[in-house]
């Protein structure tokens, strides 16, 4: 039996829990409404734009992607430990990096299908109201997934060791410093503060930066996007959680449950 | 099937981090096609044990096999099936689905778990119960569905913590049945307990942990002994004289209603009141004798434990 087999069994045991989730189904009927209402968004804009319409779709998408990837994420992990039905999985052959990365994958197969969801109800928005398309607004949602992969590995980064709490802190902490990275680091080039600038730059090239997986405000523009800067961007995002998953895996293999 | 030596954990607890010796030193050897019983009160060390032995721990010192195999190989517990203290469940499940995640986990086929499934959860109790989630299920359910899945690999060996806690009177002998027909299938058990009663009635070997170390450890009839240690009599009808009387040379006497319950300290003592109850016309209910139990072995250690 091949730890494949074991990390699909386990995924697919995620994945059957998130989606047995009330809360799941919560946000992604606050994220419908939010979509459906840049409809009556329109209606109150100064001048017609239908720019809106993808504006408010792909923030919408993003927003309630990133709290189900730190919710569900943390949660899931988390509960596991402290209802102790992790006891019965690791008591069998089962490595720890195999639990991790099946839970891993059952949330990013979840995610998937959220914004699959998310992104119909955003192109029925599109039709219904006759508004542009672009491909790039495909690109931005495959980069909008990859963030969300990459919040995920944080949040079971952090999970591996610390409290589901702490966990959702400091997961919120690094997708906000994350969006900000750039701006730190310009902040820091202009500071005359000694060491400020050496200690900005450090962390502009260690912190995620999700800047660079945001083309939001491209595609909905309606600006040209590169592949290659879409292919760069996904690149960085997995390989970014890569070392978060490792980080986690070497973490959850000395840790005692008891 | 399960060895260990020098086994040694020490935790560290608290804002200060002060160090916890949970276990101190243990040498265990379970055979094949044993029932062991793995005694001791709560806080002895016993699940800090079994946590080693399922890989949920790492040791701080000492050595631990399975199958002759370190404990820290994950294919140690490939044949071994366990049911943790407290039973944890995906409660989202069915007890058929939960039973069917962990056989997959194991890789069973899916064939044999469709076979097998219904016939387990029938073993215990939980016929007609499969397509009910786990949230719905009675504590006793669960403790029986946890039970379930530490068979659903049909294993040499299982390692049971704590399997008659919280469970009815009942539950505790469909538990104890249960545990008596794996050894006839050929199973070692490894259970932890700390009720005494049931590790008596069931064990061909126990150990008795105390503080994080093996006390005593041996077959039962080796560790109880043949020899009778007293005798319990009840006897009725009899006057308040010959009840002072008994009651001066006996270890222990009860009233109970028109019955007067008697404990003598030897078997000599008690066959003399019982021809004294004969010859003053009173009537003899039972004459019980007793031999050394697992109480007054855990008693003798935690006396030991308590002297400087």
């Amino acid at each position: 039996m091949s730890s494949l087999w074991r990390i699909w069994v386990l995924a697919s045991n995620t994945y059957r829990e998130a989606v047995r989730d009330k809360l799941l189904y919560n946000l992604l009927l606050f994220a419908a409404l939010m979509i459906a209402s840049s409809i009556l968004l329109a209606q109150v804009q100064i001048g017609k734009d239908d720019r809106i319409y993808r504006d408010v779709g792909l923030s919408a998408i993003s927003f309630f992607g990133v709290l189900i990837a730190i919710f569900v994420g943390v949660n899931l992990v988390h509960k596991e430990l402290s209802t102790k039905t992790v006891y019965t999985m690791l008591a069998k052959p089962v490595r720890r990096w195999e639990f991790l990365v099946g839970k891993y994958a059952g949330l990013l197969s979840l995610l998937a299908v959220e914004v699959a969801l998310m992104s119909a109800c955003f192109l029925g928005v599109l039709v219904w109201t006759g508004a542009e398309f672009h491909i790039g607004l495909v690109w931005s949602i495959v980069l909008i997934y990859c963030e969300l992969a990459l919040v995920t590995a944080i949040a079971m980064f952090f999970s591996s060791f610390t409290t589901p709490y702490l966990s959702g802190m400091f997961t919120i902490a690094l997708w906000i410093i994350g969006h900000l990275s750039a701006d730190l680091r310009a902040f820091g080039s202009k500071s005359d503060m000694p060491g400020l600038k050496e200690l900005l730059e450090a962390l502009y090239w260690t912190l995620p930066n999700l800047d660079r997986l945001d083309i939001k405000a491209d595609a909905s523009a309606g600006r040209p996007i590169e592949l290659a800067r879409v292919g760069g961007a996904a690149l960085y995002a997995w390989l970014y959680s890569l070392v978060l998953m490792s980080g986690a895996v070497v973490l959850f293999q000395r840790r005692d449950f008891r | 099937m399960i060895r260990t030596r020098a086994l040694r954990k020490t935790y560290r607890t608290g804002f200060w981090m002060r160090a916890v010796e949970a276990v101190r030193s243990i040498d265990l050897d379970v055979k094949s096609g044993e029932i062991f019983g793995f005694i001791g009160p709560n806080g002895a060390g016993k699940t800090t044990t079994i946590k080693i032995l399922t890989g949920l721990m790492m040791p701080t010192a000492g050595d631990a096999w399975l199958h002759d195999l370190p404990v820290s190989d994950p294919e140690s517990r490939a044949r071994l099936g366990f049911l943790p203290e407290g039973t944890f469940f995906h409660d989202y499940l069915t007890g058929a689905e939960f039973l069917d995640f962990h056989g997959a986990l194991l890789g069973i086929p899916k064939a044999v778990r469709r076979e097998r499934i219904p016939k387990l959860l029938t073993r215990v109790g939980l016929g007609g119960a499969e397509d009910r989630q786990i949230r719905r299920y009675s504590k006793g359910m669960r403790q029986r569905a946890g039970l379930a899945q530490s068979l659903i690999n049909d294993p040499d060996l299982v390692i049971l913590d704590e399997p008659m806690s919280g469970l009815d009177p009942i539950g505790r002998k469909d538990v104890r049945d249960l545990i008596l027909s794996l050894r006839d299938e050929g199973k070692t058990v490894f259970f932890s307990s700390h009720i005494l009663e049931d590790a008596e009635v069931i064990c061909d070997q126990v150990a008795i942990i105390l503080n994080g170390r093996i006390e005593t450890q041996g077959y039962l009839d080796d560790l109880l002994g043949q020899e009778m240690v007293g005798a319990e009599l009840v006897v009725e009808g009899i006057g308040e004289p010959l009840h002072a009387e008994l009651s001066r040379g006996a270890r222990r006497s009860i009233v109970q209603g028109s019955r007067f319950l008697f404990e003598f300290g030897d078997e000599a003592a008690a066959e003399k009141a019982l021809d004294n109850v004969r010859s003053s016309g009173g009537r003899v209910r039972s004459l019980v004798p007793k031999r050394r139990s697992l109480e007054d072995l855990l008693l003798e250690g935690l006396r030991k434990e308590a002297k400087p």
